[in-house]
């Protein structure tokens, strides 16, 4: 093969840390926006904030930039405290949500904002405002008006303003929200390859679960001011800790359950509709406190059956209440023989297996390893 | 086929819509604007006659070569130009804190109050402003008679009334509302993300105020100056009650010449002067800013 060798990145947990958190709280008023943040955030990581909106999680951002006190707890980036370090000398650069572009600029005014605090000559200034161009795509728009840009021709603009300083840690407040779904995922592309291009850190806030998975090294989920779970996006799609998590990311399916025994490492519990089975403890992320729970499972983990079909996992009868047909995927609402609400199960439409219709009776295969236990 | 009239065609158009929505303020402003301006500008190509004849029907530009000729007006027009880009400049700089301070530290649900509050001074009529600061700064007014009582001067001060710092304090603060409302609005307008992200790119507060926040707000700025220049090169009152009549500017000139001179050509043609001196500033600013007029959003 004719490929080029490319090194791969340390592991996460090996770099260094670049930014701490450490039991951060936030108060405007007698509202209490962070509730004890604890979180150590990676050099070169793509790291995300994911939440609701009202979750903390700008918040949480804004701490990093030094546009928000913290009323308690300490920030720290690179080893260092930040609690009397303003705005405009830390190390980071931020991508506001507006984008943030001075309308009485040029574009290259604009990219070049923040040279003219450091030393070079004006010649060599503009060319690193070039470069920075360059490398978002937009060589040759320096001298248009920036009142005169595109949506997405802001954000490239906002991106070189930021990485043209060289900071340590760059900040984006949900930079994909004001564009259309195609330029979003084109965008989310080129962060990614911007992001390992320049190697600095990247903290994406963001809303949408399905960018944060596409993007990040790590995901921290948000709720109400507090970080409900941080790992990589596989871990919290496939072994979310609480049923809340599990519903933020992606479609899950939740059926009512009893823990029977708990017994070296493995959890025997009986699933309505289900029956009995046995799961191991790392299928259980939360703290399990025993009696009745619910387990969960995604809709790709269910494969319904068609006539003659077996399975070597275990199967369960249902009924088709609901056919939605995506195209390439088709989800069926089945109910399951015992079972009081109907689960989701989506199908690939490869070719050859017919759509098919409400009321069908079905046999559903499903295998214990891809259930999670909740609390 | 019923053949219409262009009337009846028109009646139905919406521009005749809006010509007879506009009408009665154009009728008012023709009747009251126009027609004296005009009557003005006639009057200053004519030639002055005795107390019977008051006007001589003579084309002539006599009027025009004395205003422009004579030390004494231009020595005036000077003064009033000088007058009110002194008001101005302390007015707009005094203004602009103001507005900056009610824009960006007042809460927002009291904004509208600290308006209201700043209007104040218009509840009472321009004379009585002016003559208000008459008994503070007059010879036995509040500040002499009060520094008298304190014993801090034997006799009252003299330089504070009838001289030209009186005129600018007076009309500065008759103005200040006018400064204050436009750079207010354009302040206003300014996304505030925009100055976090002038500090994010390691600008300290006093550089991003400098580089975003005021250019950002120079068409309230222009408009600010416009608004306060314009009016005061003509203006009447406050010279007359504040500088004593010891020191006209051009409205007095042209007030003594049309009334007390009985001199109306002439006193038309300093009219006619003033005001294309004014717009001859007026614009020669407008191009200077153009600039900062260009910014859109």
């Amino acid at each position: 093969m004719n490929t080029v060798p490319h090194a791969a990145p340390a592991p996460i947990a090996s770099r260094p840390t670049m930014i701490e958190f450490r039991d951060v709280h936030k108060y405007y008023g007698d509202y209490h926006a962070l509730r004890g943040i604890n979180a150590t955030i990676k050099a070169g990581e793509f790291f995300s904030l994911l939440g609701p909106s009202g979750c903390g999680k700008t918040t949480l951002l804004r701490t990093i930039a030094g546009f928000e006190d913290i009323s308690s707890g300490a920030v720290l980036i690179d080893g260092k405290h930040m609690a009397d370090v303003p705005a405009n000398v830390r190390p980071t650069n931020m991508v506001f949500q507006s984008y943030a572009i001075f309308p009485h600029l040029t574009v290259e005014q604009n990219v070049g904002f923040g040279l003219r605090r450091e030393g070079g000559t004006s010649a060599e200034k503009a060319r690193r405002v070039e470069e920075a161009l360059e490398m978002v795509g937009l060589k040759g728009y320096g001298k248009r008006a920036a009142h005169a840009l595109s949506g997405g021709q802001r954000q490239r603009v906002a991106l070189a303003r930021a990485l043209i300083l060289k900071p340590k840690v760059l900040l984006l407040d949900e930079p994909l929200s004001a564009l259309d779904k195609k330029m979003r995922e084109q965008m989310q592309v080129e962060l990614i390859r911007l992001q390992r291009q320049v190697g600095i850190t990247f903290i994406l806030v963001t809303h949408d679960q399905e960018e944060a998975l596409v993007m990040s090294d790590r995901i921290a989920v948000m709720f109400e001011g507090q970080i409900a779970q941080l790992a990589d996006p596989e871990t919290l799609y496939r072994r979310p800790n609480s049923r809340q998590v599990a519903n933020f990311i992606g479609v899950m399916n939740f059926l009512p359950a009893r823990v029977l025994t708990e017994a070296a490492g493995r959890i025997a519990i009986d699933v309505q509709g289900l029956g009995q089975t046995e799961i191991d403890a790392t299928q259980a992320p939360g703290a399990i406190t025993g009696g009745e729970t619910s387990v969960g499972f995604r809709p790709e983990t269910l494969t319904m059956l068609y006539e003659g079909q077996t399975t070597t996992e275990r199967e369960t009868p249902g009924t088709i209440e609901e056919v939605v047909y995506y195209g390439d995927m088709t989800y069926y609402d089945v109910r399951l023989d015992g079972v009081d609400s109907p689960v989701r199960i989506s199908m690939r439409n490869v070719f050859g297996r017919p759509v098919l219709d409400i009321g069908t009776r079905t046999r559903v295969a499903w295998s214990a390893g891809a259930l999670v236990l909740f609390r | 086929m019923e053949e219409k009239s262009w009337w009846d065609r028109f009646r139905r158009t919406e521009a005749f819509a809006g010509y007879t929505l506009i009408s009665p303020t154009a009728l008012y402003a023709l009747l009251l604007l126009v027609a004296p301006l005009a009557t003005i500008l006639a009057y200053s190509f004519l030639t002055d006659g005795d107390s019977v004849t008051r006007l001589v029907w003579e084309f002539t530009f006599d009027n025009y070569i004395t205003t422009w000729t004579q030390p004494i007006y231009r020595a005036v027009m000077m003064r009033s130009l000088s007058v009110s880009m002194m008001v101005t400049a302390v007015t707009v700089i005094l203004a602009f804190p103001v507005a900056y301070y009610v824009s960006f530290h007042v809460a927002p649900d009291r904004k509208s109050l600290w308006l209201f509050l700043i209007t104040i001074p218009f509840w009472t009529s321009y004379l009585i402003r002016v003559f208000l600061w008459k008994v503070i700064l007059g010879y036995n007014g509040v500040i002499n008679s009060g520094l008298t009582s304190l014993g801090l001067i034997d006799e009252p001060l003299t330089f504070i009334l009838y001289n030209v710092n009186s005129i600018v304090l007076t009309l500065a603060h008759a103005y200040a509302p006018f400064a204050i409302l436009p750079i207010f609005v354009a302040l206003e307008k300014i996304d505030r993300s925009l100055l976090e992200a002038g500090q994010d790119l390691g600008e300290s507060r006093i550089m991003t105020f400098w580089r975003v926040t005021l250019p950002l707000a120079m068409p309230g700025v222009v408009a600010a100056v416009l608004i306060v220049l314009i009016p005061t090169i003509g203006d009447y009152v406050t010279p007359q009650l504040i500088g004593g009549g010891k020191i006209p500017m051009i409205a007095n000139l042209i007030q003594s010449q049309m009334l007390d001179q009985d001199n109306r050509p002439l006193g038309s043609a300093l009219a006619v002067s003033a005001m294309l001196i004014v717009t001859v500033v007026a614009l020669a600013f407008v191009l200077l800013n153009a600039r900062f007029l260009r910014v859109k959003k």
